[in-house]
């Protein structure tokens, strides 16, 4: 390791929520023009720790080191006083304002904006660090990757010199993906110290200096990168055993038509046209707002299809949407676990009826304690931490959450499921169990699978159908390898080579 | 130098919160009694006689047990369309309108036994004031309303409609030209219990009550209420009808405030007459807010702004403190305590800079 004095220097930090021990004793260095990776399963504390350094939450014990001295990030204003900034996984921009002023939110002084020469500024700096966007663009029509570069261009301007980036190329396609990358290291060359939170082990190894893998809130192993071999070992220091990286496929024979969409038009939807059957699973691949979400809240109820046919089981969209069965039905496993999935403000128990509840209902009473004994179980199968049903949903950590709905929707034994990233955010351990979940529900049901992965999607699925601009442009076999090769031409919406 | 800081709880606080609540009470009497020293009363007996005048004697409990049960009812009511996040301000309209049935009923049918004209009063009741919840809901879910201004509105419509009743058809001719109805018959009114001057609505309030805590606790619909309340989108995600929610909380908590509306016509006022809008539909939004939508606390808190009520007008006659000091005392409460939810939550710790 460098022998240089860290810019940063966490010493034995501890945090606890409640019983939670989210950090314990945790110490680390953050060295100027080095990237430190930050790996872990989901819930084994990384946000925790980063959310501290960045002066949001505050620590039960220890202390932070800028340079050797001792400093207190009491706020976040602090820790961005100190050169601190965060890249959030989800963005903290204006829409309905433009590049340059949302860099210059809140640091001008005057009263009166002077437009061009923020433009100007911002354009340098994006240009500096080999960035695309438009200063003069506005936010909201920018793709996730352009305002990605936003949060950076605005750590940018205020000068932090440390960066910290939570899961940035969650929401990336590969080519943005490798833009990010070229920034990262250009901002290495100027003497910047990154930290690098990501579940991608493949990134990991490309672009870290030094790793720290955590786990239950301790740092379990600290390395350099040049000590891993390969992405395999990584991850088996990660998760102390060797990771199954192709998913165990059998062979199911597909049976009777369990969704079909003919000529489907809705909001942000062109066209999609296709069937699904009992044992098959569909991905659907393409680089994401390209109407995979319309696609799928249409068929789950969420909003109307404009023109079009959605047969569900054999029904029409609207007679099955106004009398739903809670069991052997469509299950949908949506992106959106905080907002859409779950109740925040409920317990574990409360969001395990949301959609069960029609199982536990006797007249007009809702059977809570045999929910209460179903959802325990559950509980502990899916190894749901903390496992207390009484738990709120908001106190859970995003995998954990996740764990929840999958428990939730899989109890439902459904014939049809719809899921959405169902793995993103998740460890490898985790994601593992999902497929093979997926897997064996297939048994029973059509999966429609919408990932951003492609090589989940290549792992799980029997067919695979790629979106671009709100249209299904082709659905093919996944052993058509003709057909599979020109995956990223379809998604980049290149008819023919 | 100690500093300060602001610390999220960990831990829930549960029974210990009511320590909160109590401090924030002493706050705002604190407040008032500085009030009462600026006019020049002096605040020690001032809020002593408040108190006497609310719960000092049996006479003063039981005015305050009177005035408790429309606040009660009007709170069940609101806080029913509250815990679906549906905020109606329109308990005094419904109350109103609650009278209104009740009395259409009184007038037209004199001549039936107790035990058919009071259920057919309460059903008329619960009807007219669920109406009046009915028609914004429907508003809301159809044409994007916003319930608020609606209720509010309201409330002035079913106001003059009670005064052009009175004033109008309903004149009871013998009464020298006072707007008022004819004084019902004895089968139209609610008695006493016993030898006390409490009526038997303290009764319907105690059963109703439990009905809604198990409503909401027990049922299917009760936990469909609850998750609405929480997050809309997880609803629909669920497959939970809103928009019926919307509406049969509505045309609840109007049935309930039109319940109250019934209570006061029959056994408090005997008649109907413009004195009967008192505001109790809006105290109701008060005490629902204090007492954190759970039926229990609303009864509770009920009885305590029923007996402010009730010590106002003590201290009126004693000390010549104008009646608006109730109405301040009342907001003073409300913002002490919404203030000091706060300190549920968080808490403040000082902390020594190194």
């Amino acid at each position: 390791m460098t022998a240089q004095v860290p810019v940063i220097r966490l010493e034995e930090i501890s945090k606890a929520f409640g019983e939670v021990q989210a950090n314990s004793n945790i110490t680390l260095d953050i060295h100027q023009g080095r990237v430190l990776a930050l790996v872990g399963e989901n819930g084994a504390g990384k946000s925790t720790l980063m959310s501290i350094l960045a002066g949001q939450l505050q620590p039960d014990s220890g202390t932070i080191r800028l340079k050797g001295a001792p400093v207190a990030f009491s706020n976040t204003d602090k820790a961005i006083a100190s050169g601190i900034g965060m890249v959030y996984q989800h963005f903290k921009l204006v829409d309905a304002m433009t590049v340059a002023e949302n860099v210059f939110l809140g640091k001008s002084d005057g009263l009166w904006l002077r437009h061009g020469a923020m433009n100007r500024e911002v354009a340098e700096l994006a240009r500096s660090y080999g960035m695309s966007v438009r200063p003069e663009a506005v936010v909201g029509e920018l793709s996730m990757g352009e305002r990605q570069q936003v949060e950076i261009l605005k750590l940018l301007h205020r000068r932090s010199s440390i960066l910290i980036f939570d899961e940035p190329t969650a929401v990336l396609t590969p080519r943005e993906s490798e833009e990010l990358f070229a920034t990262i290291r250009r901002m290495i060359e100027q003497g910047k110290a990154i930290v690098f939170i990501s579940h991608k082990l493949e990134e990991v190894r490309a672009l870290a200096d030094d790793i720290a893998i955590l786990k239950r809130g301790q740092i379990i192993d600290q390395l350099e990168a040049a000590q891993v071999t390969s992405s395999a070992d990584l991850a088996r220091r990660m998760v102390g055993r060797a990771v199954l990286l192709e998913v165990e496929r059998p062979p199911v024979e597909p049976r009777q038509v369990v969704l079909k969409v003919s000529n489907l038009r809705a909001q942000g939807l062109e066209q999609a046209d296709f069937e699904l059957r009992q044992g098959e699973v569909l991905g659907i691949v393409g680089v994401a707002g390209n109407g995979q979400k319309p696609l799928v809240e249409t068929i789950c109820g969420l909003s109307p299809p404009r023109e079009g046919h959605i047969r569900i089981l054999g029904q029409e969209w609207k007679r099955f949407f106004s009398r739903q069965a809670w069991e052997q039905t469509l299950s949908y496993i949506p992106e959106d676990r905080q907002g859409l999935a779950t109740c925040q403000g409920l317990s574990l128990l409360d969001n395990f009826l949301l959609t069960t509840r029609g199982g536990f209902v006797r007249g007009p009473w809702l059977q809570r304690r045999q929910a209460g004994i179903k959802a325990d179980g559950l509980i502990r199968d899916f190894d749901i931490r903390p496992p207390d049903p009484e738990a709120l949903a908001w106190q859970l950590s995003g995998g954990n959450l996740q764990k929840m709905v999958l428990a939730r929707e899989f109890y439902r034994k459904p014939r049809l499921i719809v899921a959405e990233q169902p793995t993103q955010g998740l460890d490898i351990a985790a994601a593992e169990d999902v497929w093979n979940l997926l897997m064996k529900a297939r048994e029973q049901a059509g999966i429609l699978l919408v990932t951003g992965d492609l090589s989940e999607a290549l792992a799980l699925s029997d067919r695979i159908g790629v979106m671009y601009d709100g249209t299904l442009v082709s659905t093919f076999s996944r052993d058509d390898q003709e057909q599979v090769e020109r995956i990223p031409q379809m998604m980049a919406g290149l008819k023919d080579s | 130098m100690p500093r300060f800081r602001i610390i999220k709880r960990q831990e829930r606080l549960g029974w210990r919160s009511c320590f909160i609540f109590l401090a924030a009470i002493l706050l705002s009497l604190l407040f008032s009694g500085v009030m009462l020293a600026l006019r020049g009363t002096p605040p020690l007996e001032g809020i002593l006689i408040l108190f006497k005048g609310a719960f000092g004697s049996r006479w003063a409990i039981e005015d305050s047990l009177i005035k408790a049960i429309p606040i009660f009812l009007c709170s069940l009511g609101v806080a029913m369309a509250f815990r679906l996040q549906i905020w109606n301000i329109g308990a005094e309209g419904q109350f109103a309108l609650g009278a209104i049935g009740a009395t259409w009923m009184a007038l037209s049918f004199p001549e039936l036994p107790q035990l058919v004209l009071l259920p057919l009063m309460v059903g008329m009741a619960c009807v007219a004031g669920g109406c009046w919840g009915l028609i914004p809901a429907i508003l809301r879910q159809r044409l994007g309303t916003n319930e608020i201004i609606v209720t509010l509105m309201m409330n002035y419509i079913a106001i003059l409609l009670l005064d052009y009743l009175v004033y109008g058809v309903w004149k009871d001719p013998t009464s020298f030209g006072f707007p008022m109805t004819a004084e019902f018959v004895p089968q139209a009114i609610v008695g006493k219990i016993g030898s006390s001057g409490v009526n038997w609505g303290i009764l319907h309030c105690l059963l109703l009550g439990i009905l809604f805590w198990v409503f909401v606790t027990f049922t299917r619909t009760g936990f469909e209420l609850r998750a609405s309340g929480d997050s809309v989108r997880a609803a629909r995600y669920a497959g939970i009808p809103y928009s019926g929610l919307v509406v049969l909380v509505m045309v609840i908590s109007g049935a309930l405030a039109g319940w109250a509306g019934f209570l006061e016509a029959s056994a408090t006022i005997n008649r109907l007459q413009p004195s009967i809008m008192v505001g109790y539909g809006y105290t109701a939004i008060v005490v629902a807010w204090l007492a954190r939508l759970h039926p229990l606390n609303i009864a509770v808190t009920s009885l305590l702004l029923a007996g402010l009520r009730v010590g106002v007008e003590n201290l009126q006659l004693d000390l010549q403190v104008p009646a608006a000091f109730g109405g301040i005392l009342e907001g003073l409460i409300l913002m002490t305590v919404l203030a000091g939810g706060f300190f549920v939550h968080y808490r403040i710790v000082s902390v020594r800079q190194p």
